[in-house]
């Protein structure tokens, strides 16, 4: 089974790949990046604009972990994915972000493909887009701290 | 709601049901098959006319977002100019289900 990085994972690397949203810094939904192939670019797009923001030390604690699972989940990779799930503290949700994600995008035909994360993993809130743009992650991050509002602002 | 973006970055494709002949250009066309159109032909009689007319309606139009690539290319065969490019980005949703557009949805 190929390792996906985690949280866990993240604690060995160092690397950083959790992210708050840069506009809205009371809401405390912390944004995991678990990106599988291109519409994990646009997350990366959503970074560089700056309208998310990695996660520091002295940031308070999260009320939701949210991994936003981006790009074609193959069959192959379905154990990765359901490890990297069940690594993330709760609470926790799942987005899937992009066509692949939701149902297997283009490639819903394929021996090789998961119909959509769902198969795998509880979803949330689904993403259309091929790759969505960073104002619809942004959008959905926000959709998320509103229907739990009361638990996740401080 | 999501803030508008230019027309030409990927935002929403829109139809136009009073336009649509039911020609199935766009759902021939699509590369992943997302669009899906249920007509029935009815036959009309214009006053003065010589014989009725075999018109095409429109019963359902629906485009699966789930599935979408955004490539426009049923934008770009419609003839009639039924489909076109809109600039507010879809949002996300809660069940997969909700991901597959009607006509009242794709003309909002």
């Amino acid at each position: 089974m190929i390792e996906l990085p985690t949280p866990a994972y993240q604690s060995v690397s160092g690397g950083a790949r959790q992210y708050r949203l840069a506009s809205h810094p009371e809401i405390r939904v912390v944004a995991t990046d678990l990106g599988l192939a291109c519409c994990a670019v646009e997350f990366a797009a959503a970074l560089t604009r700056g309208l998310l923001l990695p996660v520091a030390d002295a940031d308070p604690v999260p009320t939701l972990h949210l991994l936003v699972v981006s790009g074609t989940l193959t069959h192959a990779l379905r154990p990765s994915i359901e490890a990297a799930w069940e690594r993330l503290p709760e609470p926790r949700a799942a987005m899937a972000f992009g066509a692949c994600t939701a149902s297997g995008g283009p490639y819903w035909d394929s021996y090789s493909v998961a119909q959509g994360i769902d198969e795998t993993i509880p979803v949330q809130v689904y993403v259309p887009g091929c790759p969505p743009r960073p104002e619809a992650l942004i959008a959905a991050i926000l959709s998320i701290a509103e229907g739990a509002a009361d638990v996740i602002r401080s | 709601m999501i803030e508008d973006i230019a027309i030409e970055s990927r935002g929403t494709i829109k139809l136009s049901a009073p336009d649509c002949t039911s020609c199935m250009l766009c759902v021939r066309e699509c590369p992943v098959w997302c669009i899906e159109i249920d007509s029935h032909t009815e036959q009309v009689t214009p006053e003065g006319a010589r014989r009725p007319r075999s018109v095409a309606v429109l019963d359902a139009f629906t485009i699966d977002w789930g599935l979408c690539m955004y490539c426009g290319i049923c934008v770009e065969v419609c003839p009639f100019d039924a489909l076109a490019w809109a600039p507010s980005p879809r949002g996300g949703v809660g069940e997969a289900e909700q991901l597959v557009a009607g006509i009242e949805d794709l003309s909002g």
